[in-house]
């Protein structure tokens, strides 16, 4: 069987907010499949659907070969959870907390303590399996969290924003763990997150997931392609809103550029096919309504990019609405 | 499969850990036993001298084997109620998505729990022989028998508690409206039977009575209950609790 997840209209409903609404997909064995979206789009909820934390309103959810709300012991035997907040004992040391994490999980006695072992020197924590958990950093409590998630050999490792809040450093270490795992543990990787290079560097395919629903899938590469095209960003001298909704007009006017926006006044962007060939018909544009440009830049698209095209919106740093933090409070309500 | 045996075991494991690892616990579950003998018991001591009520014996005696049990009684109950916490705090997540039964491990932190509360139980008995010489040594297997299964009632009552309250906000008005009666209607500190009509009443409503009253009686022989209708009581009290909260755990966390 090569489908570890399948999603088949997917619903958890709060009341009348509809946290999942309707999610099909696929988790294809052995790959890292990643959910991109803001904060309160329903990712923690479909983990939690999918660990049987949650039961869905309606819809189905099989992990592992087993139904989620038919057998969820069976799919707890087989994955492994990171949640994004802590989920050990402060109190307790690090090698406690796996201990207890692995008899909980029925990983044999005799087998344990070796593993245990192996996994802190995986996540390179040895030297502090001595010490209590609430002493270690984010990073290092994120890193213990990966080795108990991994103790009972789990066919599917369930990540909620696992590089939440740490630092640059940090996240790349993490997000070799997760690689190593997947290319040489053959361990399939779901992952959510709000980070679009993470997304972008770990993921083999992504579900784009806005306001419950999928609005896109596909492997990165293919998500930007759908955009077609590269990005230019024009920034005029001035700052008159008239003025760039007036270079915006005669820029649509052009068959190279598709997708004409106007970012703010004096900001532009547009997409082009061939971005260093639609460059010099900006200027010849601009010269023609004497415009004047600040600047010009281009880059590949991004999945930034996708998610605004797709939903008018930044994927980061937005304004949470009401609604949206009706969400995020209800993800573990 | 998860072994049961291996999934309890781990819980009653942490919940003793946390316990020893815990100094200040540890420090107020010495101190404050005696700050209650010391501060209330000699006090009332000399101020009530040859009140008939406490049947012949001095306050401090009458007093002891209620500290004992109160001590064993907030140790339980907070133990049981700290399930919010690890509710809060996410530990309780890492336990509802594991595969082992949910009877297994609530079963397994109650008795780390009623462990936990019974070492306590213990610390107190002792310091209570070393302040009150006289107690009754023969008595001390009773005491033992009452503080296991008063242990049992209010981890019982704890974890039946935390599994109805949804956040920790509701743990001060626990605190006052449950915990508090319990301890000032126990008995420890003047005999129930004393009381009007109404309020004694009330009184053998509260689990707690029944353990105080059995290890006074095994100490000091002094109880106004019938040794065997308290035991009875007791057990009773304790096993339906024991399953109202191992119900109400499983209920709690059914999604």
């Amino acid at each position: 069987m090569s489908d570890i997840v399948v999603a088949e209209g997917l619903t958890k409903t709060f009341g009348t907010l509809k946290a999942v609404d309707e999610v099909s997909f696929t988790v294809k064995r052995g790959e890292i499949f990643g959910f991109l979206g803001p904060n309160g789009a329903g990712k923690t909820t479909t983990i939690n659907l999918l660990t049987t934390l949650m039961k869905p309103t309606s819809g189905r959810g099989m992990v592992a070969g087993f139904d989620v709300q038919r057998e969820p012991q069976k799919v707890r035997e087989r994955i492994g959870v990171l949640f994004q907040d802590l989920t050990l004992d402060r109190e307790l040391t690090g090698w406690e907390n796996l201990w207890i994490h692995g008899l909980i999980y029925g990983v044999p006695r005799g087998f344990l303590r070796s593993r245990i072992r192996e996994l802190l020197a995986f996540v390179e924590l040895e030297d502090w399996a001595g010490s209590q958990v609430k002493k270690y950093s984010g990073g290092m409590q994120r890193r213990l969290q990966i080795a108990a998630a991994l103790l009972h050999r789990p066919e599917i490792l369930f990540l909620d924003e696992p590089t939440l809040g740490l630092d640059p450093q940090t996240r790349a270490h993490i997000w070799d763990y997760i690689l190593f795992l997947q290319r040489n543990e053959k361990v399939t990787v779901f992952l959510t997150t709000h980070y679009m290079d993470e997304a972008e560097r770990l993921c083999h395919r992504t579900a784009i997931i806005d306001h419950g629903r999928i609005i896109a899938l596909g492997s990165p590469e293919e998500l930007k392609r759908a955009l077609g095209s590269e990005v230019v960003y024009v920034q005029l001298a001035s700052k008159s809103l008239q003025e760039t909704e007036r270079m915006a007009e005669s820029l649509k006017g052009c068959r190279e550029f598709s997708r004409v926006h106007v970012v703010r006044p004096g900001e532009i962007s547009v997409s082009a096919a061939r971005a260093p060939e639609a460059i010099p018909k900006i200027f010849e544009k601009a010269e023609g309504l004497t415009v004047k440009i600040r600047e010009v830049t281009y880059h590949m698209p991004t999945l930034e990019d996708v998610f605004l095209h797709l939903t008018g919106r930044k994927l980061r740093d937005e304004e949470v609405s009401g609604m949206e933090a009706v969400r995020i409070r209800h993800r573990w309500r | 499969m998860v072994n049961p045996a291996s999934a309890a075991y781990v819980m009653w494991y942490r919940q003793v850990k946390r316990f020893i690892r815990t100094r200040s616990r540890l420090v107020g579950a010495i101190l404050q036993p005696i700050f209650w003998m010391v501060f209330l018991g000699l006090g009332f001591t000399s101020a009530l001298k040859g009140a008939p009520v406490f049947g012949g014996i001095d306050y401090l005696t009458f007093f002891i084997p209620g500290v004992v049990m109160m001590a064993v009684f907030f140790t339980a109950f907070f133990s049981g109620i700290s399930v919010i916490w690890d509710r809060e705090f996410g530990f309780l997540k890492e336990i509802l998505v594991a595969p082992a039964s949910r009877t297994a491990t609530i079963a397994g932190r109650i008795l780390g729990d009623v462990t936990i509360s019974m070492l306590q139980g213990v610390i107190v008995l002792t310091i209570a022989f070393l302040m009150v010489p006289n107690l009754r040594l023969l008595g001390v297997p009773l005491v033992l028998v009452a503080v296991f299964f008063t242990a049992l009632q209010f981890t019982g009552l704890g974890i039946a508690l935390a599994s109805k309250l949804k956040s920790f906000e509701g743990f001060q008005l626990v605190n006052m409206l449950i915990a508090m009666p319990i301890f000032f209607l126990s008995g420890a500190f003047y005999p129930v039977n004393a009381l009007p009509a109404p309020a004694s009443l009330i009184a053998y409503l509260n689990p707690l009575v029944y353990g105080v009253d059995l290890s006074r009686t095994a100490l000091t022989g002094i109880g106004f209950l019938p040794l065997t209708s308290a035991l009875t009581v007791l057990i009773a009290s304790s096993l339906f609790l024991l399953v109202v909260a191992v119900w109400g755990f499983k209920k709690a966390t059914a999604e």
